[in-house]
């Protein structure tokens, strides 16, 4: 197992560099010049071509992208083109916000979509069932500004209960998890119920009931085990689209996270910022899948990586 | 065995994750204990991140308005946006528009203790003319050929060539100290150090940025302890916040709510007109644009009133010049009021009786969208039929300055906006009007070339001679609505909320916030 | 709401004439009657589509200034919008383009999403790894970039709506059928066609493709929920239709600004979108108990 893991992060260091190479030829394909953006709609041509010299865009790409490696293996992020600030000042602000939110999101909805889940597959066709899966489905089909905005009306406004944004204590984390929570929360109950429900019709299981197993050891030695592998596939898939920042969320809650940075950024086209985002957040990726393979082989024996 | 330590995991990564949060909302809890006693703090929230501190780097209103509460330039703006001396106590300009003579105001101290005097300002603009890495901020200063100090606190700055934005540039060039500049300059995009009537504490990227007030301000008064700035961009929250009290002022307050927000009694809103106008560009260049008669027959196709009610919510004025009227030597025109048989019978005699398909672009902004698909309602009335083509900023602004030459354009209507200061009429309209700023030039995407108007405006520049120049800006005015290169839209009005108990806050004409006398009641 | 499946009254009515599978699934389908009435309500959207805009009781593009922002009233069933354009008309015609962007958009991304994991999962090794690299790389690229690069390079307009909207979703599928894959590749079924030397293709479309189905077929349901909410945000982004098109996620988006002040411009493409992704989603669980083999009842 170590030696798997250590096989992958080494892989990381290629994959890596091609992410680099590819996401920074994509970000330059996309038309728009930040120069001009930079320098505002009454600028003249020579105003531009000031700027594009200094923020160093006149250079051929691939020099770009030498210096962009070169500072980054130095740890240095860059500059961001928009404000001046070094990237790593920006992202510094940003990222725990993020990761405190999408670790509380995921928490909840892990927890709680799991216990719906697990509850209406038991009950199949039964009231908790029925209960449970309104819910899952009523929070998959409501758009998320639309529920974050009436949490807003609701909880702020009306009873003054949690703040309606921002990101100071923990009641302002309350909001925003619950909307961003809603939706994996609903999506993991139904993976739950219906790999539970396969899982509890297979042959071990009966062999296990036949054998006399407790109804309770049954479900939760084997049958719940069983059935979470796709149940982690989706969790890990959304951890990892959660740390990447909600411009939805952060944008109603004016919470200050990594995803709405990033739009900006776009909208700026300021190219070290998008860049260095996009390498942050391939690492995090690449390492929560890694976490979602582990767990697959830890939750089913069968499955095994080659060492 | 296994099974358990999946489930520790998951456990112990929940624990993990509410522990994280406790710890930082144990260190947040300590820094808010402040706002309980007598000194308490203001929230501003505003509808962007700020992008800068740094004041001679600045291009954005939001950076701007927080920037002032800290720091002050020779000149300033009064409430409308006219030109008043601040640091300096009085200023004159030489006959010929070249030399500008500033008398400094006595005994003000920059935040860090540092003395304001001829010196500062001499390093102050030393650094807006030389250093490289000051995008936007050098127009007008790059012209300056010496810099004289003529005393302690007196100096005198000379220019090459008349520049008639030159006194707006000393207003919006607020100073820094010079210890700041020569000791520690890559700090200033972060937190400058000025002589404003509060000081910088922090800013927290993304989140909030708090200034504090400064004991030793020049001007006197009484003033609230704590500012803090957020950045709020959804609407609803901002109303939200309002009405809650977690924020005292808010800018801009969207027109949907004033109704509601107005019989709220904590609740104040006040309105101020503008200098951003709204207007749809047209390419005087391209067929069937370049006939004045179709132009105009969309100008006349367009109810303003009706424009302000839908687009705006009912708050704006019609722009009836080609600058907004708060914008120095305004001249009002006559209207095109709306008149669809009028309309009609321009582009019949410009020989499309039957209409014709044209574009529109503009941004993706919902604001835009909506006025891009009335703009469709209206001209559908007489025929023309347009297809509405939205991008995102960037893509819209490579595909309107890539064009390197007039025939290059693919533009045929821009819905945009511009604004303005006040006090600078040069650019209000030179980089609209004048035949030298076509894309990528400058923002003259009509491409209105009129030998006159440019002739007039280069006269209006080369003097100081201010009724001289009053009357030329008139005679441009009246030249351009006549030609109709726009769609004459409207002129904004800026809203803006703030709690009753709230005192000496207001919103400039430009859209800067005002905080130098920030009060609770 | 009823979830009466369990309900046996018509089970007369099977018959017993001639097997056929279609057959069967129809009558296992009507049992579950939550799936069924929510599948009747999809059928009449599509009909909708079709005659929407014939049926629409106003022009869904002309505008009444005197007539903005007003309530349902008799004249206006669900009232009209910021310029005073009969929403319900909106909402008729704009049924076909959202139904046929989010059903094409998810069907292309499940097509392609499956064959990839299919062969990630059962072959390994290099193709594996390769596969699941680039939809890491592909999950790292956030949707909105993708998206706005998608459009940058093919131009504006619906069909680049699916095209972007179907990219974002193959990498899930990929993933989610790999593991099923996985799984299913240790079945002893599958190791007995392998010894017996039936070739791969055979393999992993009769044998592990049918173990896949019932994860693919609650997925494409969500996803089809989520594609209508995608096409949405992108439209407000204006990187979808032409604002003036009356889709649903459009006027959603487009309408939010008046939620505290006339809600029901807001409300009413929300309630649209709200039940045709319910409606989806209760689809979805009532076919996957009819199809998969392992939950049905017996």
């Amino acid at each position: 197992m170590f030696q798997y893991i250590l096989k992958r992060i080494i892989e990381m260091i290629p994959l890596l560099l091609v992410i680099s190479i590819l996401s920074f030829l994509f970000i330059h394909m996309i038309p728009g010049d930040p120069a001009r953006l930079v320098a505002g709609k009454d600028a003249t041509l020579e105003d531009v071509n000031r700027v594009s010299i200094e923020l160093g865009l006149d250079q051929p790409i691939w020099k770009q992208y030498i210096s962009f490696m070169g500072n980054l293996f130095q740890g240095d992020l860059g500059t961001s083109l928009k404000t001046g600030l070094p990237v790593s000042t920006m992202f510094a602000d940003r990222f725990m916000p993020s990761v405190y939110l999408t670790l509380l999101s995921m928490g909840w909805a892990v927890v709680i979509g799991l216990i719906i889940g697990t509850l209406s597959a038991v009950f199949k066709n039964k009231w908790p069932d029925h209960l449970g899966m309104v819910t899952a489905v009523s929070g998959i089909s409501l758009p998320g500004f639309w529920l974050g905005l009436i949490l807003i009306q609701i909880f702020s406004v009306q009873l003054g209960w949690f703040p309606t944004g921002g990101s100071e204590g923990w009641k302002s984390y309350v909001l925003p998890s619950i909307t961003l929570g809603a939706g994996i929360m609903s999506m993991l109950a139904r993976f739950t119920r219906s790999s539970l429900l396969e899982t509890l019709k297979a042959d071990f299981i009966r062999t296990g009931r036949a054998k006399g197993l407790k109804e309770s050891s049954v479900l939760t030695k084997h049958a719940l085990r069983n059935s979470l592998i796709p149940v982690v596939t989706i969790a890990g898939l959304q951890f990892g689209f959660l740390l990447g920042g909600s411009v939805v969320v952060e944008t109603v809650f004016s919470f200050p996270g990594m995803g709405r940075l990033l739009i900006d950024s776009i909208a700026f086209r300021d190219y070290p910022v998008i860049q260095s985002a996009l390498l942050l957040f391939s690492v995090e990726f690449i390492l929560v899948n890694l976490i979602v393979d582990i767990l697959y082989s830890t939750l089913n024996p069968k499955i095994q990586y080659e060492s | 065995m296994r099974k358990v330590n999946s489930w520790k995991m998951l456990f112990f990564a929940l624990v993990c994750s509410i522990l994280l949060v406790g710890c930082s909302d144990e260190k947040s809890a300590n820094s808010e204990k402040g706002q309980t006693g007598k000194e308490k703090e203001i929230v501003i929230a505003v509808n962007e991140n700020f992008i800068s501190m740094d004041p001679h780097n600045t291009g954005d209103t939001n950076s701007n308005s927080v920037q002032s509460a800290m720091l002050e330039g020779l000149l300033g703006f009064d409430k409308d946006g006219k030109i008043i001396p601040v640091l300096a106590e009085e200023y004159s300009v030489s006959e010929d528009a070249l030399e500008f003579t500033f008398k400094l105001n006595q005994g003000i101290k920059f935040h860090d203790g540092e003395d304001f005097n001829a010196e500062a300002v001499k390093t102050n603009v030393e650094r807006i003319m030389n250093d490289e890495s000051l995008r936007l901020n050098s127009r007008g200063f790059n012209l300056i050929t010496s810099i004289d100090i003529l005393g302690d606190y007196e100096i005198k700055i000379t220019i090459e060539k008349p520049y008639g934005a030159m006194l707006t540039r000393f207003g919006s060039a607020k100073m820094i100290s010079p210890k700041l500049i020569k000791e520690n300059s890559s700090d200033i995009p972060k937190s400058p150090v000025g002589t404003g009537p509060f000081k910088f504490v922090e800013w927290v990227q993304g989140d909030h940025l708090t200034i504090e007030r400064f004991d030793d301000y020049w001007k006197k008064g009484e003033r609230v302890k704590k500012i803090t700035y957020k950045p709020v961009p959804e609407n609803g929250s901002r109303v939200a916040m309002l009405k809650t009290g977690e924020a005292s002022v808010i800018y801009p307050l969207p027109a949907q709510n004033l109704e509601e927000l107005e019989a709220n009694k904590d609740v104040v809103v006040s309105k101020i007109p503008s200098t951003i106008a709204r207007y749809v560009s047209i390419n005087t260049m391209k067929e069937p644009f370049n006939d004045v008669r179709v132009r105009q027959a969309f100008n006349y196709a367009v109810d303003k009133d009706a424009f302000i009610n839908v687009v705006n919510s009912g708050f704006g004025l019609p722009l009836d010049s080609i600058i907004p009227s708060k914008t120095i030597y305004y001249a009002k025109q006559d209207v095109y009021e709306q008149n669809i048989e009028k309309a009609k019978e321009l582009l019949k005699e410009a020989g499309f009786e039957n209409g014709f398909t044209a574009e529109i672009w503009g941004n993706t902004n919902s604001d835009t969208m909506k006025g891009m698909q009335f703009i469709q309602q209206q001209l559908k009335e007489i025929g023309v039929t347009v297809e509405i083509k939205s991008m995102e900023e960037g893509t819209l602004s490579d595909e309107i300055y890539g064009a390197q030459t007039p025939e290059d354009s693919k533009l045929q209507m821009w819905y945009v906006s511009w604004s303005a200061y006040a006090s600078d009429i040069t650019n209000a309209t030179k980089p609209l009007f004048h035949s030298e700023s076509f894309p990528p030039n400058g923002s003259n995407t009509a491409y209105y070339n009129n030998a006159e108007v440019d002739e007039w405006m280069d006269a209006a520049n080369s003097t100081g001679d201010t009724s001289k120049q009053a009357e030329l800006y008139e005679k441009i005015q009246s030249a351009v609505y006549k030609d109709s290169p726009w769609i004459f839209l409207g002129v904004d009005e800026l809203l803006y909320g703030s709690r009753s108990d709230i005192e000496g806050i207001y919103v400039e004409t430009g859209g800067g916030i005002n905080v130098n006398d920030a009060n609770f009641k | 709401m009823e979830f009466t499946s369990t309900v046996r009254e018509k089970k007369h009515v099977v018959p017993k004439k001639k097997y056929s599978p279609v057959r069967e699934f129809w009558v296992n389908f009507r049992r579950q009657k939550t799936a069924f009435f929510a599948s009747m309500f999809i059928l009449l959207l599509i009909i909708i589509a079709f005659v929407g805009p014939s049926i629409a009781p106003y022009d869904p593009y002309q505008p009444d200034y005197d007539a903005t922002l007003q309530g349902p009233s008799s004249e206006h069933v669900l009232g009209t919008d910021e310029y005073g354009r009969d929403i319900f008309s909106r909402i008729l015609v704009g049924t076909r383009i959202t139904l046929s962007v989010s059903m094409s958009s998810v069907l292309i991304g499940a097509v392609v999403g499956t064959v990839l994991g299919i062969m990630s999962g059962y072959f390994g090794g290099w193709l594996d790894r390769i596969i699941m690299r680039s939809s890491d790389v592909m999950f790292a690229f956030p949707d909105l970039l993708l998206a706005i690069a998608i459009v940058a390079i093919l131009g504006p307009g619906l069909n680049n709506v699916i095209i972007a909207v179907s990219v974002f979703s193959v990498p899930s599928f990929a993933r989610l059928v790999r593991s099923s894959t996985l799984e299913a590749k240790e079945n002893t079924f599958v190791e007995a066609a392998k010894s017996m030397g039936a070739p791969h293709k055979r393999i992993m479309f009769k044998h592990i493709f049918p173990e896949t189905v019932s994860g693919l077929i609650v997925f494409v349901t969500m996803r089809i929920g989520g594609a209508i909410i995608a096409a949405s945000s992108l439209s407000f982004l204006g990187l979808g239709a032409s604002p003036e098109t009356p889709d649903w996620g459009a006027m959603l988006s487009m309408g939010r600004d008046y939620l505290g002040t006339a809600s029901h411009v807001v409300m009413m493409p929300g309630i649209a979108i709200f039940l045709t992704v319910l409606a989806f989603n209760l689809i979805g669980d009532g076919l996957r108990d009819v199809l998969d083999p392992k939950t049905k009842n017996e």
